[in-house]
């Protein structure tokens, strides 16, 4: 059809401006790879602040993660502006009454908090490196002590003091940052399926949930990869906040849905069809992988397994659990959209292949943290110390 | 306090003031003049040129039609002028129908492009021109724009309020264009103005009347057989548009296309104006036919008779000069251009598809009716 | 008989009713306070006082989110527009759904006075057509998006028409409702645009400083009106501004000046006999989603049920 060359075909009556679909698939993985750094900060938090030793070996790598991340959380959002050369006007002159405007401050904020803390916990290390490593590398390795070499008993002390308090600050950041990001949604009187106080709640759950999922699937594959031994202690640990991770999401996200179907505000046909129309796989992958996830994780917990098996069912879920974040992202963003603000119409948004704003771009944009999560693990290997390091 | 804390706090000391001080050297200058926005945009996208020019703009030009318009129904949106009591807005103006805003035109320069036209982003770096910019924009109307430009407003349609004057596409006119009858800058049809189109010599008329038209259609208008139509008190403009036709060959007859030819338009207006002015009999038809054929004659009647579009005529008594009257005329040749009509040898827009919904029964009906009914 | 609250009565409850340190002047004093706590307060907005009752006058008042000085210098020292000040005007824009006969002209000529993108999925102004089929409850709703209306010109989007479908059909009821921005008095856009591109002016318009906005598009999903649109070509955002640089000149929007039947009423509300003002006191007028807090002043006059 000619003239949905660049539109989205509906049913039902939409508004006429809106048969341009204002966010797309970018604004789907930018909240979601927000998603993946609170996550992975609040598993190395739980060493950092909570001391728990079981998840000690992964801490840094963790922490590593979280601010490669949290460097590509805001690609999305300039390949997704239409003056992407302004984008500083958001920050030059904040409007504080509206919620993207606190993100560049609060992401820049996140993101310095991470860097000082990476810092901190890599201190030790650095100025080591700084003395073995010659070249342009270890140009870089004195660059990053500050000039100081001082690694006595005491200043490590006051580092890992610091290095606590940042991360205990951390902790309300990224629940912020990530609460954030929920409440650019939740705010908006104008989408009923958006309109929601547990916005905010959900996203930062199921972020969490998500999070730990990517921390288990990296720390087996690079496990893997470097042919050393998973340790089944800290697999336990990330089965407990897993698993408790996607029982409160999914019983706050089946509330949300349940309250919206029994106060039945005017309109709610609409939203009924919109699950059962445009979103149903959407739903489907978000829900069947969320319960698969949620068995899984229960199987392992009630009947205490270990070793091998633990690691693959763990990663299994782990991965079902990325994915049906994943789902749930798409579900809120464009399922929002696809639900018109008449509230007699439905769209179908089919996203572009290739261009600015497309699928390809969006593969790019989240490969890259995986990328450059390598070579900050090359610069600032997070593993061979890591027990010492306590 | 540890030189790496130190020399860290003064990091970060550094790059905060430099990032103050970018907040502030980049702040546009009149921000939070009036509020969270840059003060000079107001008077920025006030400066704008407009680009609807109003109807006065174009009457130093087209005098012509800017006078038929200000004294015509369409300069008039309501009865009395007046919307909720207040003498405020009248009815569409030229930028109405002439596709949208006069801009610079007759100028053959685009328009100036504004503050949002200049605008370029990183994947459009050109600004674009856009359509109502163009010079040399194509503000005249072609015929076929007219209708459609019409239909706009007068297409009868559901959800239309029924003080909008509205047409039902069926029966009003079939295919014609709305100018064959309606000036569009003042469309009320004044028919006591287009009476007086036909200014022939019913003197000079008679003498070729007698002449040449009376073998067949009689000397005073009465054809001599019921298979020619009786000329006396037609319409003239629909006797010089037929007779035009046959010299075009638009309308074909063995007789009349060779007669056609050896007329001049004077002679044509002349003869017209001769038999417009004869008086009319009523040739009769069959009684029961033709009771059943009144039934079946409100199609007709919004051209030819009563109550019709124009409700200024009797039944049979067209609306307009350019219409025939069919009222005494003989049912024989009324059934027969009737059936002409249906299998194409004579052809006109609305007629043809009308007759193709008669059946024979109809027509006789029809033609019985019309024959039997008062010419007067 | 006097009436029970006298003008006088209403001024000093005005004053009153504005304290020293206002909401707005509060939110200045925010300017640069913490992100989410002016969040919270704006989003409080709608509570305040101000929203309901007394403020609700005619005449020089203050726009959206605007403090003590900001007011004091938009009166003091007004914008340079030539022979126009904006505190002698607060615009206001009446819709007589009675009158309007679905030509769509007012949609070409706003398209063509203000260079929006010429097809079929961005508008500042469009007309919904709502038809009742016989014994049916609820309307059926289509625009000239519909892609029926843009067959039914042979597929051309810039040839406005409604097509004539319902032509054999019973219909109950039907009527056509033109829409565009209703300039509220709280804007949603306004509220969440997070650079102040987007801004409530002082007369009344809520305009688009399109060499600011970022193109977030996050204004376009605020407006429940959807009045806004994203024009891909200047990667910002659009919408009606009721031809800002038409009214500041003394002519008529676009919409209103092509409009042949008088459906829509434009003027000025502090003037109280021009047509606009009149328009409102004569009629009983209501305006679309009241529900949604943003008290819109685009007025309309028969208007159904099923409206959205």
């Amino acid at each position: 059809m000619g003239i949905f060359a660049n539109a989205t075909p509906y049913v039902g009556y939409v508004y006429p401006n809106e048969t341009d679909v204002a966010w797309s698939q970018l604004i789907v993985i930018y909240p979601y790879i927000t998603g993946l750094v609170a996550g992975a900060f609040v598993v190395s938090s739980l060493h950092h602040v909570f001391n728990i030793q079981r998840f000690a070996t992964i801490s840094r790598f963790a922490l590593l993660t979280a601010l490669c991340f949290m460097i590509f959380a805001p690609t999305p959002l300039l390949f997704h502006l239409g003056q992407p050369t302004r984008a500083f006007n958001a920050v030059i002159t904040p409007h504080w009454t509206s919620a993207m405007a606190a993100f560049g401050y609060v992401a820049g904020f996140y993101l310095c908090l991470l860097i000082l803390e990476i810092w901190f916990a890599f201190r030790a290390d650095i100025v080591a490196m700084s003395k073995v490593r010659t070249g342009i590398m270890g140009k870089i390795y004195k660059a990053l002590t500050l000039g100081s070499d001082d690694v006595s008993a005491a200043s490590l002390a006051l580092d890992h003091k610091i290095a606590r308090i940042l991360a205990m600050i951390g902790i309300p950041s990224a629940c912020g940052l990530h609460g954030y990001v929920g409440f650019v949604f939740g705010s908006l009187k104008t989408r009923e399926w958006w309109s929601s106080d547990l916005m905010p709640v959900i996203f930062l759950l199921s972020a969490v949930g998500s999070g730990v999922g990517l921390v288990i699937v990296l720390y087996v594959l690079v496990s893997k990869y470097r042919k050393e031994p998973i340790s089944d202690d800290t697999m336990r640990g990330l089965l407990y906040v897993m698993f408790t991770g996607i029982a409160v999401v999914m019983v706050i996200e089946g509330l949300e849905l349940l309250e919206m179907v029994y106060k039945a505000r005017e309109g709610v046909e609409t939203v009924m069809a919109l699950i059962a129309g445009p979103i149903w796989v959407g739903m489907y992958i978000q829900w069947g992988l969320s319960f698969f996830a949620l068995f899984v994780t229960s199987a392992l917990l009630l009947f205490d397994v270990h070793g091998k098996r633990l690691v693959t069912w763990l990663f299994i879920s782990g991965l079902s659990m990325m994915l049906g974040v994943l789902a749930m992202r798409w579900n809120v963003v464009i399922g929002g959209q696809e639900l018109s603000k008449t509230m007699k119409g439905l769209l179908t948004f089919y996203p572009e292949m290739f261009g600015r704003e497309s699928m390809l771009t969006v593969l790019i944009i989240f490969t890259c943290p995986f990328v450059v999560l390598w070579l900050a693990t090359q610069l600032l290997p997070p593993w061979n110390t890591a027990a010492e390091h306590e | 306090m540890p030189k790496h804390i130190v020399r860290l706090l003064a990091l970060i000391a550094i790059i905060a003031t430099i990032a103050l001080f970018a907040k502030s050297f980049f702040r546009a200058d009149s921000f939070y003049q009036y509020g969270h926005y840059r003060g000079n945009a107001v008077a920025e996208i006030a400066s704008k040129i407009p680009k609807l020019q109003g109807s006065a703009s174009c009457q130093s030009c087209h005098k012509e039609v800017y006078e038929q318009w200000t004294t015509g129904i369409h300069r008039k949106a309501t009865k009395d002028n007046q919307i909720q009591g207040v003498v405020y807005k009248y009815g569409p103006g030229c930028e109405v129908c002439h596709t949208g805003p006069a801009g610079n035109h007759p100028a053959k320069t685009p328009m100036p492009l504004s503050i949002e036209d200049k605008i370029t982003t990183i994947t459009h770096l050109n600004p674009q021109l856009h359509v109502a910019n163009i010079p040399g924009r194509k503000l005249l109307l072609s015929p076929d724009d007219m209708r459609g430009v019409c239909l706009n407003c007068h297409e009868k349609m559901v959800g239309r309020p029924d003080e909008q004057k509205q047409i039902d596409l069926d029966t009003h006119s079939g295919k014609e264009l709305c100018v064959k009858c309606h000036n569009p800058h003042s469309p009320k049809i004044n028919f006591a103005a287009m009476q007086t189109v036909n200014n022939g010599d019913a003197e000079a008329g008679k003498k070729l009347a007698t002449t040449i038209c009376a073998s067949c259609h009689g000397a005073e208008g009465k054809s001599i057989t019921p298979a020619f139509p009786n000329l006396a008190g037609q319409h003239a403009d629909f006797m010089v548009d037929s007779i035009n036709a046959f010299k075009a060959g638009a309308r074909k007859s063995d007789m009349m296309s060779g007669i056609a030819a050896t007329l001049s338009d004077a002679d044509a207006r002349n003869v017209a104006a001769y038999f417009s002015r004869a008086n009319c009999t009523v040739t009769g038809g069959d009684k029961a036919k033709a009771e059943l054929g009144k039934a079946k004659a409100a199609n007709c009647a919004a051209c030819h008779g009563a109550k019709g579009l124009r409700g200024n005529g009797a039944p049979g008594i067209s609306g307009g000069p350019m219409w025939p009257n069919l009222a005494g005329q003989n049912a024989e040749y009324l059934a027969n251009a009737l059936k002409m009509f249906q299998d194409g040898t004579r052809n006109h827009a609305v007629m043809t598809t009308l007759a193709k919904a008669l059946t024979a029964e109809d027509i006789d009906q029809l033609a019985a009716y019309f024959a039997s009914v008062s010419c007067k | 008989m006097k009436p029970l609250i006298s003008e006088e009565t209403v001024t000093t409850l005005k004053t009153k009713a504005e304290p020293a340190l206002t909401r707005r002047n509060f939110l200045g004093l925010l300017g640069k306070g913490v992100a989410m706590a002016g969040a919270v307060i704006g989003a409080g907005r709608a509570v305040s006082s101000e929203s309901v009752g007394v403020h609700e006058v005619v005449g020089a008042k203050r726009a959206f989110q605007q403090n003590d000085e900001q007011y004091a210098e938009s009166v003091r020292n007004p914008p340079k527009i030539p022979n126009y000040n904006w505190n002698d005007r607060q615009w206001a824009m009446g819709v007589d759904t009675d009158r309007c006969i679905g030509c769509l002209r007012c949609m070409e000529a706003c398209k063509m006075e203000n260079s929006v993108q010429m097809d079929a999925n961005h508008y500042r102004t469009w007309v919904e057509r709502y038809v009742y089929l016989e014994g049916s409850n609820n309307a059926i709703v289509d625009s000239q998006t519909d892609p029926k209306n843009i067959e039914n010109v042979g597929g051309s989007e810039t040839k406005f028409r409604f097509d004539n479908r319902y032509k054999n059909v019973k219909v109950d009821k039907a009527f056509f409702v033109p829409k565009l921005c209703n300039q509220c008095e709280h804007p949603s856009c306004v509220q969440v645009c997070p650079t102040g591109a987007t801004f409530k002016a002082k007369d009344g318009p809520v305009l688009i400083d399109t060499t600011y906005c970022i193109g977030c598009q996050y204004c376009v999903q605020a407006c429940p009106y959807g009045a806004r649109s994203f024009n891909e070509a200047r990667g910002t955002a659009e919408k009606c501004n009721w031809c800002y640089h038409r009214i500041t000149k003394g002519l008529n929007p676009a919409c209103v000046e092509v409009c042949p039947t008088g459906t829509r009423i434009f003027g000025d509300r502090s003037d109280p006999q021009s047509p606009v003002s009149l328009f409102i006191r004569n009629n009983h007028v209501q305006v679309l989603k009241p529900e949604m807090g943003n008290a819109p002043n685009v007025f309309y006059k028969g208007t159904d049920k099923e409206v959205v």
